[in-house]
């Protein structure tokens, strides 16, 4: 008697944790960064913002230091989507990775009310143009990344052979402006908040832009999804782009609020009062991604770069479909 | 036979890693055929700006490691010999030994620049260590009875130090050189991966970038056939050196 009834209990236990699981939303194991990403981190800080979430889909961000780690974490098959660079996205589809870029999340753009990376040289030392970093150092966050590439864009605009002319060295963000003031390298790679506070300390110069060195607006950090995850849960990545996109606009007309609640979740370390203060990357409202700008990127890392072994067709690496209407 | 076997178990474990790769199980993107592999590793090793990229990782760990080698072999043979010297170093060894020198590679940089200077500085520190403290202990285990010996002969402390104390710590020299080689490798290849435009870890981080991971592994199966070398001749070195010490002779 004792045993049927265990037998009935195991049975009954068994079918309704599978009728929970079946009624689970489709979980999204999402690989984030830890710059410039403030729509995504917000989606997690204030899941009041994401109506969708938790119904028609459940949402797992995992913190990744490089793009390269986030990709092979893909490939592992322990992620479904994530943030990375436009252009590490034709990195990985160049190597024949199953990924789409389905929404912008910011952009490099030049105007005022915009942040684009610079690039800044002592005040008072001898370089005044890029062209004056020959024979001299230039320092990046990392090889073939983003800052990598606007780098050699500004040597090469100034007639300057990177690797031949001019040394490339990676390097931690935190300690580029030491590392410029002391000598240790002629110029380095800046984005906020590091920007902000190095420019308040004194003694650096610009030299010049992302966007100068590129010469167009561009696209910076972006979503992507993988190719099986976007085919077997089309309905979750779309209720996931609704939530982002509404977030966005939150974000947007909300600035120091979202801000605010970002610092307090734990997302942002930098003091609040130096956080508020500074300025933003362009964000598209519609997180529409802007292609050409991708696709010229792309023809840059093949023939200018040799970065890239063969073409990549830009447009086959995006889909735009799982944005809102 | 028995020549055979260390080949026979590195075969089996090729086979299952080429077993593996052709699985299906991993994308060959993350777990690259042994085919890719060296396919990759002969592009490397046919290329000459790549072998240059080994030479200035190999001169890097051989300047580190050299530094070490007359730095150390000195302190160590000092600190075994005399009970005031190791009074007064012992703590320091032996306190900071387990501190992950990688760790102070920013400071490095700042004091000693962002070439190749800071790295071997940093390949000198990280060798000193088992240099020091292996040859410091071969020191203080000399046999009494040979300097003993040596003194009833009239034999001076310096002559004592060079005729006595120096080839008996030979063998254990020459361990902590054994010990220090494969460490002045890994340490340049970590700070070159960290912050370098050139050399084999860069060479790595650049593949790794690309997702190039059958490339990434050519460059690592490079540097284990760097390392192999090296030790293969510091033990044809140390064979020669201390003769009568030979590795084979403990073994029965």
């Amino acid at each position: 008697m004792k045993r049927s009834r265990l037998v009935a209990f195991l049975v009954v236990t068994a079918f309704s944790s599978f009728n929970v699981a079946a009624q689970e939303p489709p979980l999204i194991r999402f690989g984030r960064g830890f710059a410039a990403e403030e729509q995504v981190w917000l989606m997690s800080a204030r899941p009041d913002l994401t109506p969708n979430q938790g119904k028609k889909y459940q949402l797992k961000q995992i913190l990744f230091q490089a793009n390269p780690e986030r990709f092979q974490a893909f490939l592992a098959g322990e992620l479904d989507g994530g943030t990375a660079p436009g252009l590490a996205v034709i990195f990985a589809r160049a190597q024949g990775v199953d990924m789409k870029i389905v929404a912008s999340i910011c952009l490099e753009a030049a105007g005022k009310e915009w942040f684009s990376t610079t690039y800044m040289v002592k005040d008072d030392g001898p370089v005044r143009s890029a062209a004056d970093l020959k024979g001299g150092t230039v320092g990046v966050v990392g090889i073939k990344t983003a800052t990598d590439l606007w780098a050699r864009a500004g040597l090469l605009n100034a007639g300057v052979v990177p690797d031949k002319d001019t040394k490339i060295f990676p390097m931690g963000f935190p300690g580029m402006g030491d590392a410029v003031r002391t000598g240790k390298i002629n110029a380095g790679t800046f984005v906020e908040p590091f920007y902000s506070a190095e420019v308040a300390r004194g003694g650096l110069r610009k030299l010049f832009t992302a966007v100068e060195a590129v010469g167009y607006d561009h696209e910076l950090l972006d979503i992507w999804f993988g190719g099986k995850f976007l085919k077997t849960q089309p309905e979750a990545v779309r209720a996931f782009l609704a939530d982002y996109v509404a977030v966005t606009k939150y974000y947007l007309a909300n600035t120091a609020q979202a801000k605010r609640d970002l610092h307090k979740a734990g997302f942002v370390r930098t003091p609040l009062e130096i956080y508020l203060k500074n300025a933003d990357w362009k964000r598209d409202p519609n997180a529409r991604i802007d292609v050409a700008s991708l696709d010229r990127l792309s023809k840059f890392m093949l023939e200018k770069l040799q970065w890239l072994e063969k073409p990549v067709t830009v447009g086959e690496m995006i889909d735009q479909g799982y944005l809102p209407r | 036979m028995r020549r055979l076997a260390p080949f026979a178990l590195i075969g089996a474990l090729l086979l299952g890693w080429e077993i593996a790769a052709r699985s299906g199980l991993w994308s060959p993107l993350l777990f690259p055929s042994l085919m890719r592999i060296g396919y990759e590793f002969g592009l490397f090793v046919s290329r000459t700006d790549r072998l240059i990229e080994a030479w200035v990782s190999l001169h890097r760990a051989l300047g580190g490691f050299a530094l070490a080698a007359v730095v150390g072999v000195v302190v160590g043979m000092v600190m075994g010999r005399s009970a005031l010297v190791a009074g007064l170093l012992d703590p320091l060894f032996s306190g900071t030994y387990a501190v992950p020198k990688l760790a102070l590679f920013p400071i490095f940089i700042f004091v000693f620049g962002i070439g190749s200077l800071s790295k071997v500085a940093l390949v000198f520190l990280e060798c000193l260590y088992p240099i020091v403290i292996i040859t410091c202990h071969g020191a203080r285990s000399v046999n009494r009875v040979l300097i003993w010996s040596a003194q009833n002969t009239g034999a001076s402390r310096t002559e004592i130090l060079r005729r006595v104390v120096l080839p008996a710590t030979a063998p254990f020299i020459f361990a902590g050189f054994r010990v220090a080689l494969p460490v002045a490798l890994i340490v340049v290849i970590m700070t070159e991966m960290v912050s370098s435009a050139d050399g084999l870890g860069y060479q790595v981080i650049y593949a790794m970038s690309s997702l190039k991971t059958d490339r990434m592994l050519a460059v690592v199966v490079a540097i284990a056939l760097l390392g192999w070398l090296l030790d293969k001749a510091l033990a044809m070195l140390r064979d020669r050196l201390v003769y009568w010490e030979k590795l084979e002779t403990y073994y029965v």
